[in-house]
């Protein structure tokens, strides 16, 4: 039987992202791993049979653990990926204040 | 060249000393988004070139700056120096001569080389002998003062530290490790130093200096392993 919320709420995730693709507020490739993550929930949630297969086949016993660890994994990349996007983004920041203050230099230079 | 934030009080003291002691050398302070008098103090200074950070952008990214103007009108060499007043703009020279006449990449100003009765504060004393150690360690060479920001660079420097990403936000000992495990050649010069005449050091306190040793540290570990065993 499926899990009716979780199937909502992969819906409505679903229905968010496109939305913000929609909108520009979202990059089709930066939504890319959002979108599969809700797939899958989606596909446990209208099965959850499977994830209990899932989980006897990888020895947890709880299935829900699985479902957990999964999301914290996920969670963890994301957020290093986003650290390390962060620092590039500053990184460019600050080329481009560099910039900005030596052609600002510059053009008081000149006068 | 003289990155400055907040340093309204002793800037112009620092300038005029500069003026004084190196008559044709060109001065540039990079002013980081100072919120006292620091720019107009400098704008006064007849004959200082000024580049003014948008924003508060860091003490090394200012130090950067200054290099890539530097590098834009193809300057052969730069001397680095702090505005509080600390460095001797007299002692410039002995830094510049060394870079010349003994053909180095970095040449640094030490206050530690030789007794010269410089009392800095505990943190301060503390830093200094771990990053000597450290140093010492990572590459073999004795750094006696590898916190100071009183350099010469020469154009092969200038060049290296103006490309993006090639100047990290904590430039001390793991810049010094990366320069000489990429086989720039770092020498240091003895120097005497004044205390700071005004304003407020940026490792002042003591969680600032605890956090700038546990970063610089972890900076160095880092700095080592990703050039080891790189010959380029």
């Amino acid at each position: 039987m499926s899990n009716i919320p979780f199937v909502i709420i992969a819906v409505l995730v679903i229905l968010y992202i496109l939305i913000s693709i929609r909108k520009n507020k979202l990059s089709v490739s930066a939504s890319f791993g959002w979108f599969m993550f809700c797939l899958v929930m989606l596909f446990f949630a209208i099965f959850p049979t499977s994830l209990d297969w899932l989980a006897f086949e990888m020895g947890i016993s709880y299935p829900p653990t699985l479902f957990m660890v999964a999301c914290i994994i996920v969670l963890f990349v994301s957020n290093f990926r986003d650290d390390r996007t962060i620092d590039e983004l500053k990184q460019k920041v600050n080329d481009l204040s560099q910039e900005v203050s030596i052609l600002k230099g510059e053009k008081d230079d000149k006068k | 060249m003289i990155p400055a934030h907040n340093e309204a009080e002793s800037i112009e003291g620092v300038l005029n000393d500069i003026k004084s002691q190196l008559k044709d050398a060109d001065i540039l302070v990079v002013n980081d988004c100072s919120t006292d008098d620091t720019a107009a103090k400098v704008r006064a200074c007849k004959g200082v070139k000024v580049l003014n950070n948008p924003f508060n952008i860091g003490y090394a990214m200012s130090i950067q700056a200054g290099i890539k103007y530097a590098k834009r009108h193809d300057y052969d060499y730069v001397i680095q120096m702090d505005a509080d007043g600390q460095h001797l703009a007299s002692e410039t020279h002995k830094l510049l001569e060394a870079c010349i006449t003994k053909n180095v990449d970095i040449v640094i100003g030490s206050r530690f080389k030789k007794k010269t009765g410089y009392k800095s504060p505990f943190f301060r004393r503390f830093g200094t002998r771990l990053f000597e150690g450290t140093v010492k360690i990572f590459t073999g060479k004795r750094i006696t003062d590898p916190l100071t920001g009183f350099q010469c660079l020469n154009k092969r420097t200038i060049d290296y530290y103006a490309e993006p990403g090639n100047y990290p936000e904590y430039p001390d000992a793991g810049l010094i490790i990366e320069m000489l495990m990429k086989k720039y050649k770092i020498i240091e010069v003895p120097v005497s130093m004044k205390q700071r005449e005004a304003g407020v050091s940026m490792h002042s306190g003591i969680i600032q200096p605890i956090k700038y040793m546990v970063t610089q540290l972890y900076t160095c570990v880092i700095i080592f392993i990703k050039y080891i065993g790189r010959t380029k």
